[in-house]
C-alpha cells in the first residue's frame, strides 16, 4: 500500500477507508438491494397512489425517503458517487505498485530465485542445451533474457504485462458512462411531440413541463399503421418534412427502431391516434337554425355576429345509458358579452339537459391522423457508448490475459549431465500457467531427445 | 417445416433429461464408465439435433412470412437458452474431462426445454419494437451470459454437495473453484455485452440508453450482484464454498430477471410473457 501520509493519521485512515475493496463490495451490494426496492415498489406515481396502497404513514415515509423516484433521490445518487469515489481511489491507491511491476527490468528479474515447478536432468552440460532452451522459452513466452551464475545459465521470458492494466480501463469505464449520465442529465432534455398529419410544429413539450422552441420547423406529412390479417400491428411510420426559414431542407421516415436526426435532436416513433380537427354542426340561436363548420382552434365567424371554434372533441363517449355518441366542447364569443363554452351532442340525440339560448348538434366530426414523437437531446450519449466500448475491452484484457513469467535455471547436475529447473509466476488463471509449464517441459524432453 | 422443428424439440427434451440421468448415473456407479460415455454421447446428439430445430425453425419462419430469427417470444428463449446450456456445458466437458459436471448442468438444460414445452410454439410475426438488427445480438449474448451464469451455478451445487468435510485444498476442487469463477466471467462478460446491446437499441427504438424499467434495473441488479462476486476474491476467506453460495444466489437474481419480471413486473418487455 502506498503511504501518502503518516499511518493512523486521519487522511491515511479515510484514504484506506476509500481504498478497500471492502468498500467496493459492501457498495456495489447496496446498490442492487436498493434498486431491488425500486422495482417493487411503484415509481414515479401520483401522492394519491402510494397513499391508497400503503395508508397515510406509509405514503410519507416513501415520499421522505423519495422512494417514489428512487433511482433519483439524492440518497441513491449518492451510493453512486461513493461507487466513483471508491473506484477513483482504489485504481490511484494501486496504479504505482502496478506500473512499477510492469517496468521491472527483466535482468532484475533474472536472478530472482524461484522454486521449480516443473525440474528434469538431460545428458549434456547447460551450453548443449542453452540454445534449444532459449528457442522454446522465446516461443513459449517471448523475448528471453539470458545471464550466467557460475556455471549456471539463466533464462528469462515475460508476456502479458501490460494485461494488469486492463483492471483500470475497466475502471475508468464505468467512470466515463457515469460522466456521459451526468453530462446528459444537466445539458440534455426529453420531451414529447403529438403533431397532426399536414400540421407543423416549432416548439416541443418538454417531461418537465416547459415549452422549447426547436430551432426549426417540423412538419408531418403523412401518418400510417399497418396491422397484421390478427390485428397485431406491424408497422408505425410518420413521413416528416424539416423546414428552416420556410425552406424545406430535409426528409425522413420514422419507424420505430428508426428515429431521425436533426442539429442533434432524435425523434423517435411512440404513439399515434386520431384527432378531430373540424367539426359540421348545426348552431341553433334563439331558435334559428344555421350549419357551420369549425376548425380546431381557430373562430369561425357565424352569419349574424358573434364567431365560434372547436375547443376539443371524442369521436365516442359513453355516458351509460344517458347517451353514447361523440362530444364536443365549443367555445362561442357572442357580438356583445363574455364568451361562453358549449357541450355539443349528436343531432338528434335526447338529451335531457340542454336548454338556453344557444346550443349546438354535431353532426359529424372529421378527423386526421397524428403521431407522437418522443424527442430527446442527449449531449452526453456518446460518452455513454465509448465508456460501454472500453469496458468490453477492458474485461476481456483483465479477464483474459494474465501478466506470466518463466524462468529457466540450466545447471551441471555431475557426469556430464543437465538439470534444466522451470519456475513460473502469474498473476491470474494459476492452471493456465502450470499446463504452459507442462508443455515447455515436454518440448525441452523431446527436443533433447531428438538432438541426440 | 415448423411441425418437424417442433417435434424435434421433444425429442431433444428428452434426450436431456436421459443425458441427465447417464451423468448421475456413471457419478454415482464409479466403475460404470460406459453411462458416462453414454451421456457424453447422448448430449452432443441432443445438441446437434437441436441446432438442426432451431434452424428449421428459422427457415420456417421465413417461408411462412413472419421473417424473423427465432428469439422473439418466451418460447423461442427457452429453446434458444437450454441450447446455450448445453452448448457450455459441452465446452467444459471438452476442457476439462469431467464428467459428474453434467449430472449437475444437464438437468437445467431438461428444465429450460420442459418449460418450452408447456407453451405455444406458434411462430408469429413481430411486433414493430422488436423489427431491429440489434435483436440478434441482444438474444444472443443476454442468454449465453444466462448459460454462463446458469452452468457456474451448478457447479456452485456440485461443489456444496461434494464438498461437505472435504478439505477444499484438493485438486479436485480448487478445479471446481477456478471454474466456478471461470464460467462467473463468462457470463458476466456476456451480460455486460447483452446490456449494451440492449441500451443500444433501447436507444434507437425508445430515444433513451437506460429508463430504469424493471428488466433493465433486474439485469443492473444481477450485474451489481456477479461485480460484487468477481471482487470477493480480492478479500481475506471469500474462495471455496462461500463463492460457491454467492453464485446461486446470483443466479437467483439471473432467473427472476429472466421469469420474474415478466411475470410479476410490468414494463417494456412484456411481450416476451
Amino acid at each position: 500500500m502506498k503511504q501518502t501520509e503518516k499511518p493512523g493519521g486521519a487522511g491515511q485512515r479515510f484514504w484506506d477507508f476509500f481504498a478497500s475493496v471492502k468498500l467496493s463490495f459492501v457498495l456495489l451490494l447496496s446498490l442492487a438491494l436498493a434498486s431491488v426496492l425500486g422495482t417493487l415498489l411503484p415509481q414515479k406515481e401520483h401522492v394519491s397512489v402510494y397513499v391508497q396502497q400503503f395508508g397515510e404513514s406509509g405514503a410519507r415515509l416513501i415520499l421522505g425517503l423519495r422512494l417514489d423516484d428512487m433511482y433519483h433521490a439524492p440518497w441513491f445518487l449518492l451510493l453512486l458517487a461513493l461507487l466513483a469515489f471508491n473506484l477513483v481511489v482504489c485504481s490511484l491507491n494501486r496504479l504505482p505498485q502496478t506500473l512499477k511491476l510492469m517496468a521491472k527490468e527483466p535482468a532484475a528479474e533474472l536472478k530472482r530465485s524461484r522454486s521449480a515447478q516443473e525440474s528434469l536432468t538431460l545428458a549434456g552440460s547447460p551450453t548443449d542445451h542453452l540454445a534449444r532452451a532459449e528457442a522454446a522459452l522465446k516461443q513459449a513466452v517471448g523475448p528471453v533474457t539470458a545471464g550466467q551464475d557460475g556455471q549456471t545459465r539463466l533464462l528469462f521470458a515475460e508476456k502479458g504485462a501490460w494485461s494488469r492494466l486492463g483492471v483500470y480501463l475497466v475502471h475508468l469505464s464505468v467512470l466515463v458512462i457515469m460522466a456521459g449520465a451526468v453530462v446528459g442529465g444537466i445539458w440534455g432534455y426529453a420531451g414529447f411531440i403529438n403533431i397532426n398529419q399536414g400540421s407543423t410544429i416549432d416548439h416541443l413539450d418538454l417531461d418537465d413541463g416547459r415549452q422549447l422552441p426547436l430551432g426549426f420547423v417540423l412538419r408531418l406529412d403523412k401518418f400510417t399503421a399497418e396491422f397484421h390479417p390478427d390485428g397485431m400491428p406491424k408497422e408505425y411510420r410518420s413521413e416528416v418534412t424539416f423546414l428552416e426559414n420556410g425552406q424545406e431542407v430535409e426528409k425522413a421516415v420514422l419507424m420505430v427502431n428508426h428515429p431521425a436526426q436533426r442539429h442533434g435532436i432524435d425523434f423517435y416513433q411512440a404513439s399515434y391516434g386520431q384527432s378531430v380537427t373540424k367539426l359540421r354542426a348545426n348552431f341553433i340561436k334563439d331558435g334559428q337554425t344555421q350549419t357551420v363548420a369549425l376548425a380546431h382552434g381557430q373562430w369561425t365567424d357565424l352569419e349574424g355576429g358573434g364567431k365560434a371554434l372547436l375547443i376539443e372533441a371524442r369521436p365516442e363517449v359513453n355516458m351509460g345509458g344517458m347517451y353514447k355518441g361523440p362530444v364536443a366542447r365549443v367555445g362561442y364569443q357572442p357580438p356583445q358579452g363574455e364568451a361562453m363554452a358549449l357541450t355539443a351532442f349528436q343531432a338528434g340525440a335526447k338529451i335531457p339537459m340542454r336548454g338556453g339560448p344557444v346550443s349546438v348538434e354535431i353532426l359529424e366530426l372529421e378527423s386526421t391522423p397524428y403521431s407522437g414523437l418522443q424527442v430527446k437531446y442527449d449531449p452526453g450519449v456518446w460518452l455513454i457508448w465509448l465508456g460501454c466500448g472500453l469496458m468490453v475491452v477492458g474485461f476481456v484484457v483483465a479477464f483474459y490475459f494474465a501478466h506470466r513469467k518463466v524462468w529457466l535455471r540450466l545447471s551441471p547436475a555431475g557426469q556430464g549431465r543437465c538439470k534444466i529447473e522451470i519456475a513460473g509466476s502469474t498473476n491470474k488463471n494459476r492452471l493456465g500457467l502450470t499446463r504452459l509449464l507442462e508443455r515447455l517441459s515436454a518440448r525441452l524432453k523431446a527436443g533433447a531427445a531428438q538432438g541426440e | 417445416m415448423e411441425a418437424l422443428s417442433n417435434n424435434l424439440l421433444v425429442v431433444v427434451t428428452f434426450a436431456y433429461l436421459l443425458a441427465s440421468v447417464s451423468y448421475l448415473g456413471g457419478w454415482i456407479i464409479t466403475k460404470a464408465k460406459a453411462l458416462g460415455l453414454l451421456a457424453t454421447i447422448l448430449t452432443w446428439a441432443a445438441f446437434a439435433t437441436h441446432t438442426a430445430a432451431i434452424i428449421l425453425r428459422w427457415l420456417a419462419s421465413y417461408q411462412i412470412g413472419a421473417d424473423h430469427a427465432p428469439f422473439s417470444n418466451l418460447f423461442e428463449s427457452l429453446v434458444f437458452f437450454g441450447w446455450t446450456l448445453a452448448l457450455i456445458y459441452l465446452i467444459i466437458e471438452l476442457r476439462t474431462k469431467l464428467k459428474p459436471i453434467g449430472a449437475f448442468a444437464m438437468p437445467l438444460a431438461f428444465f429450460a426445454m420442459l418449460y418450452a414445452l408447456k407453451l405455444d410454439p406458434a411462430i408469429k410475426p413481430l411486433l414493430p419494437a422488436l423489427k431491429s438488427n440489434w435483436l440478434i445480438a441482444h438474444v444472443i449474448t443476454c442468454f449465453l451470459g444466462y448459460a454462463g451464469f446458469g452452468v457456474s451455478a451448478s457447479l456452485s451445487l456440485m461443489y456444496l454437495v461434494t464438498g461437505k468435510g472435504r478439505s477444499p485444498e484438493e485438486r479436485r476442487f480448487l478445479v471446481l473453484d477456478e471454474l466456478i469463477y471461470q464460467t462467473v466471467v463468462v457470463g458476466f462478460i456476456l451480460l455486460t455485452a447483452g446490456i449494451v446491446t440492449g441500451s443500444i437499441w433501447a436507444n434507437s427504438a425508445w430515444g433513451t440508453y437506460w429508463s430504469w424499467d424493471p428488466k433493465e434495473t433486474w439485469s443492473l441488479i444481477t450485474w451489481l450482484v456477479y461485480a460484487a462476486l468477481l471482487h470477493s476474491r480480492y478479500m481475506r476467506g471469500w474462495q471455496g464454498a462461500r463463492v460457491a453460495v454467492f453464485s446461486l444466489v446470483g443466479f437467483v437474481c439471473v432467473l427472476f430477471t429472466y421469469f420474474g419480471v415478466n411475470l410479476l413486473l410490468s414494463g417494456l418487455h412484456s411481450y416476451a410473457r
